[in-house]
């Protein structure tokens, strides 16, 4: 990078189903008073605002528009970024940008969804062709029960290990004060919870989620100055996979998958291993059970046809040698705008040694976070604690 | 007097957008070939050889132009699969797919992409697997629009059984 | 196999169709609720500017200052633009020809847009004072002011 990047300060609200008492913007206020009363800064001296939404998941367009007052974008540039499941990640990757080209010393990055507000089925159904499979569409939920299912036959996995994942992620979210679905579940449970989509249950899900993150970007000398515990962004990288060709659920497909080339890019540029050892901890997008034991594999965190082992023997449990999502991650807690840049407002706090309840009980150096958007493409952030 | 809980006003708002879509040159030849001949066609990269469905014009991996047509196969392998249990609305019909039904992802003989559709099965676990070979069928010609759904649904070939290593948790009970 | 045949550009019309509900928040709930049940106009005051902004907002956009003093606007104002409208579409909550226009209320810096009746679109002028006329059935949505008319 031409400059180097720091996040210097980030909230977030918590997170529910109903958040009647707040519109849009008063919610997603919320969450950049905290990031500013974090980074000790006032709206003024922010040169930027960029706003991540999925827009039209609540019902609303030209989300960025209408929440000037809200969000502090009055008078300043700025844009919005819509992206999918990655956005939150995407408008991370784009304030880092605007401050490491030089032309922007203070960026605020501000992500929200209100889902309950909208037809996120409806929404989405525009992603899918309108001759090719529009017609069939609304169902995120068909495509990872298809990951799951190809995935089972393939390395022999049973329901049971993508219980165990649902477990994890509740357990985790219970920890966090500001997660969602804070639930006290056990395999059983998950095992007994409704079936969805064959092997989907609903607790091998993500609910839909009221929220907003907003994280304070900022070039070096800004962050040595104003931040005691700046976390540095030393890598980021995107992959798109092609239209129509849905890979990333064939468990045993060779061919150079979005999820893989993005994580090997971003290896390349650290100089990255073994990345189990390299990381100290990892906040993935993980919007149904498969997707983490899936993403285990692609992030070569273990061999393929390995990843329901991880889960099996605990490795990736937040007092395990690879913690995976202490936050609960995106199964616990998806407000979709926001969820992305939630995985790297998380890892920050792991960093900074903040994350309270859900820190991981080791010392955190480095970590790792990916998004994952439909139609199939990965956005991956690297951060340090030092610049070394 | 109690506290009234207060009171927080919210506005119902139904947005209907209508738009027209144009098929484009490769999907076109694809939907009438399947409409009128009952043909299903694919594309081959002449650089990397992946035989493309639905045809498209260029190659993504390889950034060349796709001009060989091939015509594939009715019958393939089942790849992946779901049993649906949720009403999914049909957003270009608005009327929900009734539950439950078998969804799998099936790849055609002779090609590289798979096709997802509808498998007319009975939703049982211990009647769908992931290697089943199934065929397509076809709508009758003069119900056929130039559409995808111009396929019926995906149905198995006869005489096969699951295989035992893929039975799993509570396999009899959906 | 190559191209040997010409097919007829294919196009297809569809439509979708999103149900949503939008939460008005706290400053909105207030406004609605004093609107419905006392024909009320409410305004939120920002100290700091020393303005009164209509719609009511929790943040003001120029100092980012919390808002909270709600003050009570118009319900009479002064028409600052205004349009015939000769056009329908399905969003119109009125068939054409109708004339919109933004009102700024008295003790508001902000005007409100709304609809203008009762007058002859010749007679209609910039600067020209109006008042209100609420709906006999108030829900709690914007057009419990049916429009505004010339005093």
């Amino acid at each position: 990078m031409k400059r180097n990047v720091a996040i210097i300060g980030g909230g977030q609200t918590y997170h529910a189903a109903r958040r009647h008492d707040v519109n849009q913007v008063e919610m997603t206020n919320e969450a950049i008073r905290r990031a500013l009363d974090d980074a000790q800064m006032t709206i003024d001296e922010i040169d930027a605002v960029l706003v991540s939404n999925m827009e039209f998941f609540e019902g609303t367009h030209m989300t960025d528009c209408w929440m000037v007052d809200g969000s502090g974008a009055y008078g300043k540039p700025g844009l919005k970024i819509t992206t999918g499941g990655t956005v939150g990640a995407t408008t991370v990757c784009a304030g880092a940008h605007h401050v490491a080209s030089g032309l922007f010393d203070k960026v605020l990055c501000v992500a929200f969804e209100k889902q309950e507000e909208g037809d996120t089925g409806a929404i989405l159904s525009g992603v899918a062709h309108p001759l090719w499979g529009r017609s069939m569409a609304g169902a995120a939920v068909g495509y990872f029960a298809m990951m799951g299912s190809s995935y089972m036959a393939a390395w022999g996995a049973k329901e049971e290990h993508s219980a165990m994942v649902a477990v994890k992620a509740r357990q985790n979210a219970r920890k966090n004060k500001y997660a969602h679905l804070k639930l006290d579940i056990t395999i059983e449970d998950a095992l007994n919870s409704r079936m969805l989509s064959w092997p989907i249950r609903m607790l091998d899900m993500c609910p839909a989620s009221n929220g907003a993150c907003a994280m304070i970007l900022a070039d070096e000398k800004t962050a040595k100055d104003r931040c005691k515990k700046p976390v540095w962004i030393r890598a980021m990288e995107t992959a798109h996979n092609e239209q129509f060709e849905l890979d990333w659920r064939d468990a045993k497909t060779k061919r150079p998958i979005f999820s893989k080339v993005c994580a090997s890019r971003i290896y390349k540029k650290l100089g990255v291993k073994n990345p189990a050892k390299y990381f100290d901890v990892f906040e993935i997008y993980e919007p149904a059970t498969w997707t983490e034991i899936v993403w285990y594999e692609d992030l070569g965190l273990c061999k393929p046809g390995e990843g329901f082992r991880l889960i099996e023997k605990g490795m990736t449990n937040i007092d395990g040698p690879i913690p995976v999502n202490p936050s609960g991650g995106v199964l616990s807690t998806n407000c979709i705008g926001a969820s992305a840049m939630l995985r790297v407002w998380e890892a920050a706090l792991q960093i900074r040694g903040d994350a309270g309840g859900h820190q991981v009980p080791k010392d955190v150096n480095r970590a790792l976070t990916t998004a994952y958007g439909g139609t199939n493409w990965a956005v991956m952030t690297a951060l340090s604690k030092t610049l070394d | 007097m109690a506290k009234k809980e207060k009171e927080l006003i919210s506005v119902p708002i139904t947005v209907d957008v209508p738009y027209r879509f144009a098929a484009g040159k490769y999907m076109t030849k694809f939907l009438m070939e399947l409409k009128n001949n009952g043909k299903i066609l694919a594309i081959k990269c002449p650089k990397c050889g992946r035989v493309q469905l639905p045809p498209r014009i260029v190659c993504a991996a390889c950034h060349v132009k796709n001009d060989e047509w091939v015509e594939l196969s009715n019958e393939g392998t089942l790849v992946g699969f779901t049993i649906m249990y949720i009403p999914l609305t049909d957003p270009t019909t608005g009327k929900p797919h009734k539950p439950p039904f078998v969804y799998g992802s099936v790849r055609l003989d002779g090609a590289t992409s798979v096709l997802d559709h509808l498998v007319n099965i009975e939703p049982t676990m211990d009647k769908v697997w992931v290697g089943m070979r199934c065929k397509v069928v076809l709508r009758p010609q003069k119900d056929r629009i130039g559409d995808l759904s111009d396929i019926r649904y995906l149905e198995p070939l006869p005489g096969q059984k699951k295989p035992r290593e893929q039975r799993s948790y509570k396999d009899k009970e959906q | 196999m190559t191209e040997d045949k010409a097919y007829e550009p294919f196009e297809v019309d569809q439509h979708i169709t999103a149900n949503s509900t939008y939460y008005a928040g706290d400053m909105g709930s207030r406004f609605y609720i004093a609107l419905r049940d006392k024909r009320k106009i409410l305004g939120v005051r920002c100290p700091k500017c020393n303005k009164v902004y209509w719609p009511p907002r929790s943040t003001c956009g120029i100092c980012f200052s919390k808002l909270s003093e709600m003050v009570e606007i118009g319900p009479c104002g002064t028409l600052e633009t205004f349009t015939l409208v000769t056009y329908s579409e399905p969003v119109h909550p009125r068939k054409a020809p109708f004339i919109y226009g933004i009102v700024k209320l008295d003790g508001a810096d902000t005007g409100m847009a709304h609809f203008i009746d009762e007058v002859d679109f010749s007679k209609i002028h910039i600067g020209m004072r109006v008042r209100p006329v609420f709906a006999k059935e108030r829900k709690g949505n914007i057009l419990d002011i049916q429009y505004f008319k010339p005093i």
